[in-house]
């Protein structure tokens, strides 16, 4: 610790700028990282809103509706699947028209038909349920949007992959100015290096003071850049909350758990700081490492 | 021990900066490497430290042949070995002590035998006022002195030394040839120099050479240019 402060002491303009860079990429990835996390809750929270409806014919027998909501279900594919008998159906039909009592005079709960509401785990599914619907005996009609649902299948597909593309582009530009910039701080330092190699020094020896301090740079930048995004973040909160009033929760599927993104929680903050900590200390190490390499060759 | 075996050091341009050169050296040995300008005393001394490959014959040092382009551990080899450069190499961001403490750290002593090592040194240097001092503070004489209390710090086995008194004062030259006199039997010296004077006041061994030539080795000589 003492060797990093008496090095910033002794060149504080380089040490500033190598730091204002480390800052400025970790910062940028926080807010992206935040973003596509709040970005992709959000997609795959639109993702389930879409649904197929059918309608069986009005003398189906509850049995063999039951038996098509217990086959879909068993298919794992429907995230869930509601069942609104006719009477329920007079009831939603009542309570939309019940300003107009000619058309409720007209309509009795046994010409409505039965029905089922899919919602699917992933858009993806709905063609094929709405197939297998199709298919099946005492259907009536099957309801599925399947132009909008195509539509926000591709949306969310080129949200993800660019969002992609500007992660990885981000990481790289940040590796080579960061090299870049340690480059210029040890080609300074290159009759040091020199002198060290004929005393006898490794080039771990060598190499140590500047991937400890590059660790250190990772390590406040990725804590200062936290700060100042989770700041930001607490002051926008009543518009994110008015904003996402109809929200109940937005989540992002980790494949081995499910991160919860909204409501604001302290999981999800402890998740975003310690990837940045990690990646903010992996980019100060690895430009370090490829910086002194040039350097290091007997 | 150090053994050069018919070493010959030849440039792209094809001069010679030694010709089949072959001399002994025992451990604890002081000796003197002599000649004029362009002798090829400073390419021995690099030959040493592998700084420099030769293009024919072998060089040993405690029983290792280190020009064989099979030997890798020339980490190893430069940590026996103390070095007073001719342009001393003192680096110029860190202070006396900092400087001298280099050499013990680099071979992994702790933090208290370091600053032991490091007053030691600084002590038979005489320069033990000025080990927070930065080295654009200190005079061409005390520069020698820390690159020499550098050498020593850290009881390396052998200590090359480059023109010692290249750039100092009569009077500042003979101090700093007091200490390697102190360091004698300690440890294997050898000094670069065409200094006539002091070599012939040592009455010690003398390797005199000449355009890249050994052309005498004198157990207990003096020198004339």
């Amino acid at each position: 610790m003492k060797e990093i402060f008496t090095s910033l002491r002794r060149t504080p303009y380089q040490s500033l700028a190598g730091f204002l860079v480390l800052f400025f990429t970790l910062f940028l990835s926080l807010v992206l990282l935040i973003s596509l996390s709040f970005v992709n809750g959000f997609l795959s929270y639109i993702e389930t809103r879409p649904q197929v409806t059918v309608y069986f014919q009005p003398k189906t027998p509850e049995n063999n509706i039951f038996k098509v909501r217990d086959e879909l279900s068993a298919s794992g594919k429907t995230l869930s699947i509601k069942y609104i008998n006719q009477n329920q159906a007079f009831e939603i039909y009542k309570n939309l028209n019940k300003d107009n009592p000619l058309l409720l005079e007209m309509v009795s709960a046994d010409i409505l038909p039965p029905s089922l509401e899919i919602y699917a785990k992933k858009p993806i599914y709905l063609p094929e349920i709405a197939e297998y619907l199709k298919k099946q005996g005492d259907v009536d009609e099957v309801q599925y949007q399947k132009d909008i649902v195509d539509k926000l299948l591709n949306l969310t597909n080129v949200l993800r992959r660019s969002s992609l593309i500007f992660f990885i582009y981000l990481i790289f530009m940040s590796i080579i100015v960061l090299t870049t910039s340690t480059l210029f701080k040890i080609a300074l330092k290159s009759k040091e290096i020199e002198i060290l190699r004929l005393l006898g020094a490794s080039n771990n020896y060598i190499r140590k003071p500047y991937l400890i301090e590059g660790l250190f740079f990772g390590c406040a930048a990725s804590l200062i850049s936290f700060v100042i995004v989770i700041g930001t973040f607490f002051y926008f909160n009543p518009f994110l909350k008015s904003y996402l009033a109809g929200v109940h929760s937005l989540t992002l599927d980790l494949y081995v758990t499910k991160l919860t993104v909204w409501p604001m929680n302290t999981v999800f903050f402890a998740v975003m700081f310690s990837l940045s900590l990690i990646f903010g200390c992996i980019i100060a190490v690895v430009s370090s490492f490829l910086a002194t390499q040039k350097y290091l060759k007997v | 021990m150090i053994v050069f075996d018919k070493v010959s050091k030849k440039f792209p341009l094809g001069n010679f900066a030694l010709n089949e050169v072959s001399f002994e050296i025992d451990n604890n040995e002081f000796l003197f490497l002599v000649g004029p300008s362009g002798a090829g005393k400073t390419s021995v001394i690099k030959l040493i430290l592998k700084e420099l490959l030769p293009s024919s014959g072998s060089i040993l040092i405690d029983d290792e042949d280190i020009s064989s382009p099979v030997f890798k551990k020339v980490t190893e080899l430069r940590r026996k070995i103390g070095v007073v450069f001719q342009d001393f190499k003192i680096l110029l961001d860190k202070n006396v002590f900092e400087n001298i403490a280099i050499a013990c750290q680099i071979k992994n002593l702790s933090h208290s035998q370091t600053k032991n090592q490091v007053k030691e040194a600084l002590s038979l240097v005489n320069l033990s006022k000025k080990e927070g001092v930065f080295p654009v503070q200190l005079s061409a004489g005390e520069l020698q002195r820390v690159a020499i209390a550098r050498a020593i710090a850290d009881e390396r086995k052998y200590l090359l030394v480059d023109e010692p008194t290249g750039n100092l004062d009569p009077k500042t030259s003979w101090e700093i040839m007091k200490i390697f006199k102190k360091l004698e039997g300690k440890k294997t010296i050898i000094i670069a120099t065409h200094n006539s004077d002091i070599v012939n006041s040592f009455q010690k061994r003398v390797l005199v050479l000449k355009e890249g030539k050994l052309v005498k080795d004198q157990r207990k000589g003096g020198y004339n240019i």
